[in-house]
């Protein structure tokens, strides 16, 4: 086997450490690519967080009294009742 | 020309120097300036940052959230970074609801700065625009702003509780701040790192409420109502349950609108509403019997220098009749059977003149004087409800120990304590502070009560099929130390029902000017709207199996006569609410169970389920091993990454059927 020659172990070390060079590059730009996905993804949730509470709210608002008892009331014919309406049925002894 | 051996040694040399200086700068830098050089480019590409613990969310007792922490962001703007200054302009500026000169003011400014907070549906687009930064910031939310807004109370600029409950409850809700490192890239642009993070934040606690947000909003919009109608100054609603001390509803308004705890530091004579209480006194003591009457001097009578007049004078009463048609001058005689101390320390014992010890910042004590600064018709004017201030919430208090058999207890807003994790780290028992009058004293005051709504002043308070207790109170008003000519604070205190009470209303109307100021006319038929509204709703603490047996007219009562109105329908069987009182049974652990084998596993105990959120079981409310009454609510509280913290806490893996 002939004995490797001073230009060949420069060659060799040129691309050592090309490749070590690269691989540092390569998984870095992988980080910093996952965690700008990580971060659309935290962006992506707060939003969905923001858009859920917002829907919630305004079921909430739209579940109120002060919305529904006028509506029932003008669209629908309804009234509160007044006690002498409202009938409890006594449970019987042992039901759930 | 060198030979080729030669050249190459040279080139050895060479690289070996090169080598050599190499590793001496690496010494150099590595070594001897080491430390400096890595603190440098530690501080250019890494920052420490606060994490952020998230507020402790406030529920409601059916675990409705009232106050919520929510990611909000504040915006960075860098003109020079933008791609399209006219174009992205106008979407910034339509997002952060700026005007043109304020977009054209922020261009020139090399960093322009817009704290906001924005919600994250604003931010939205505005997420991929070059040149925004968002610096997200956790804010407080309360979805219903309106429900309960003087006794939750607000947080400060520096993010601690302000007033209210957030204030009292301010190191459960607050949480621990934690902190991590995060990456920055050349353009200054940020990256969080999970492997970074160095303490991780602590969640505050969650706190259940005592509060009910239906009998909230439903006391809320019958004192507006009442105010608008009367056209008064103020007023004041407190609902509680006597056999806990729960306060159920607390609403507060001034005419301007704004909504103070006044039920908590407003004090106010209570007129009649307190000759209950020199009954209480006398019954105890045994210086009346029931058939004990006393003259009603025509509606007029002149003692100690002054005149004590009725409304509604009889030619006798006896103590019964006093309370019924709310008689000075009889409540004055029966009084002065009682000596000062007796007549101070039952008044005392009620609780007036010192703090209720309910969980809120500010609270006043009222006014009671000790029988040493007495004057001479100090004894009448305390048993006709004068000379004593004190705040809606001490009455509500003192008319709840009626209902209690004569116990007084401790009112509290705080139902439970809990761990992010739905772990109860507290959870309220009641707390006695005191028996005040025994059970057959109680009961005979609850009858005399009684008596006050079906055949006295408090009539217009009464239900149809339901028996009310109650107490008027009209008292003129105090104005900057002299009670004020034509002023008058109307009140009435309730139990409904009259037998085995549930609830407790105190409703306080200051200075009505339309319309008659007596309690009778005013605070009365306030009272029975909301009685009536509660009756009707569905979630209501009321506990409706009890109820049904409250009502025996109930059964009888003609539901054809209401000319072909439909009732209000019942389910049947019946099942009571979560206030119920049937058999107790410990509720299941569903924890990571899927929803729909969580729901099949609580109805099969005879539970039923109110569903909070979607996704994977993470805990209910009462917590698994909680014994609650077969029939009531359970509220199960699920999310899509439940499982993840179901098997964190090493609760038992999800079973067969649960899905995400």
């Amino acid at each position: 086997m002939p004995r490797a020659k001073g230009r060949h172990w420069v060659a060799l070390w040129l691309v050592a450490f090309l490749v070590t060079t690269w691989l540092v590059y390569a998984r870095q730009t992988a980080a910093i690519r996952a965690a700008r996905e990580l971060g659309d993804l935290r962006g992506r949730r707060a939003n969905l967080d923001g858009h859920r509470a917002d829907l919630e709210r305004r079921i909430r608002a739209a579940e109120s009294r002060a919305v529904l008892v006028p509506r029932a009331q003008a669209r629908l014919g309804l009234h509160l009742p007044s006690d002498s309406e409202i009938v409890l049925v006594p449970a019987p002894s042992g039901s759930r | 020309m060198a030979r080729p051996a030669v050249r190459i040694q040279v080139v050895e040399f060479g690289v070996l120097v090169g080598l050599a200086l190499l590793v001496g700068r690496a010494v150099q830098v590595q070594i001897l300036h080491g430390r400096r050089w890595a603190e440098e480019a530690q501080a250019q590409r890494t920052e420490r940052i606060v994490l952020q613990a998230r507020r402790g969310t406030l529920y409601d007792r059916h675990g409705t959230p009232l106050a919520v922490t929510q990611e909000t962001y504040h915006v960075g703007i860098a003109p020079n970074e933008l791609r399209d200054p006219t174009a992205d302009g106008a979407l910034i500026s339509r997002r952060l609801g700026l005007t043109a000169r304020a977009w054209q003011l922020a261009l020139r400014r090399r960093y322009a700065y817009f704290a906001g907070p924005y919600s994250a549906l604003e931010v939205q687009p505005l997420r991929s625009v070059r040149g925004v930064h968002l610096e997200p910031v956790l804010n407080r939310f309360y979805p219903d702003p309106a429900v309960a807004r003087a006794t939750i109370g607000r947080l400060g600029d520096d993010g601690l509780g302000a007033s209210g409950l957030e204030r009292t409850l301010d190191s459960l809700l607050a949480g621990r701040a934690g902190a991590a490192v995060v990456l920055k890239d050349r353009a200054g642009r940020e990256y969080e790192s999970p492997a970074r993070v160095i303490a991780p934040p602590v969640p505050g606690l969650d706190v259940v409420l005592t509060l009910d947000a239906e009998l909230q909003e439903i006391a809320q919009r019958a004192l507006d109502d009442a105010l608008r109608r009367m056209d008064a100054d103020g007023g004041d609603v407190v609902m509680l349950d006597p056999g806990t001390g729960d306060v159920l509803a607390l609403a507060s308004r001034q005419r301007d609108g704004s909504a103070r705890p006044s039920a908590f530091t407003d004090t106010f004579e209570p007129g009649s509403l307190a000759k209950i209480f020199a009954v209480a006194a006398l019954l105890s003591l045994r210086r009346v019997s029931p058939m004990d009457r006393v003259s009603g001097e025509g509606g007029k009578w002149r003692v100690l220098g002054r005149t004590i007049t009725d409304d509604d004078p009889q030619p006798s009463l006896t103590m019964a009749d006093a309370i019924r048609v709310s008689s000075n001058i009889a409540i004055a005689k029966f009084a002065a059977r009682l000596t000062p101390e007796e007549q101070y320390a039952m008044l005392r014992d009620f609780g007036f003149g010192a703090l209720t010890g309910i969980e809120f910042p500010a609270e006043a004590t009222g006014r009671l004087r000790p029988p040493s600064e007495w004057t001479r018709p100090s004894a009448a004017s305390l048993a006709m409800g004068y000379e004593l201030s004190v705040t809606p919430i001490q009455v509500a208090m003192a008319y709840g120990a009626l209902a209690n058999d004569g116990l007084l207890l401790e009112p509290t807003l705080i139902r439970e304590v809990r761990s992010a994790g739905g772990g109860v780290r507290y959870r309220h028992r009641p707390e006695p502070v005191r028996r005040v009058v025994s059970r057959e004293v109680a009961a005979a005051l609850r009858s005399m009560l009684r008596g006050v709504v079906e055949r006295g002043t408090g009539t217009e308070a009464a239900l149809t099929n339901f028996p009310v207790a109650a107490k008027t109170g009209t008292a003129r008003r105090v104005v900057n130390g002299r009670y004020a000519a034509g002023e008058y604070t109307a009140s009435f205190a309730a139990l409904f029902p009259a037998d085995q009470p549930q609830l407790v209303l105190v409703v306080k109307i200051d200075n009505p000017h339309k319309g008659s100021y007596f309690a009778a006319q005013t605070a009365a038929p306030v009272t029975r709207s909301m009685l009536e509204q509660a009756l009707a709703a569905r979630t209501v603490a009321l506990d409706r199996a009890r109820l049904s047996t409250a009502a025996p007219r109930a059964a009888a009562a003609p539901v054809d006569d209401d000319g072909g109105l439909v009732p209000y329908v019942v389910p049947w069987p019946y099942q009571p609410d979560s206030a119920g009182v049937g058999p107790r049974r410990a509720v299941p652990d569903v924890a990571g169970f899927g929803m729909r084998e969580a729901v099949r596993t609580l109805h099969r105990r005879g539970f039923r389920v109110a569903l909070r959120g979607w996704g994977v079981a993470e805990h209910t409310w009462p917590a698994a091993g909680d014994s609650a009454a077969a029939g009531s609510m359970v509220t199960l509280f699920a999310d899509p990454h439940a499982g993840d913290r179901v098997r964190a806490r090493g609760a038992a893996p999800p079973r067969r059927g649960a899905r995400r």
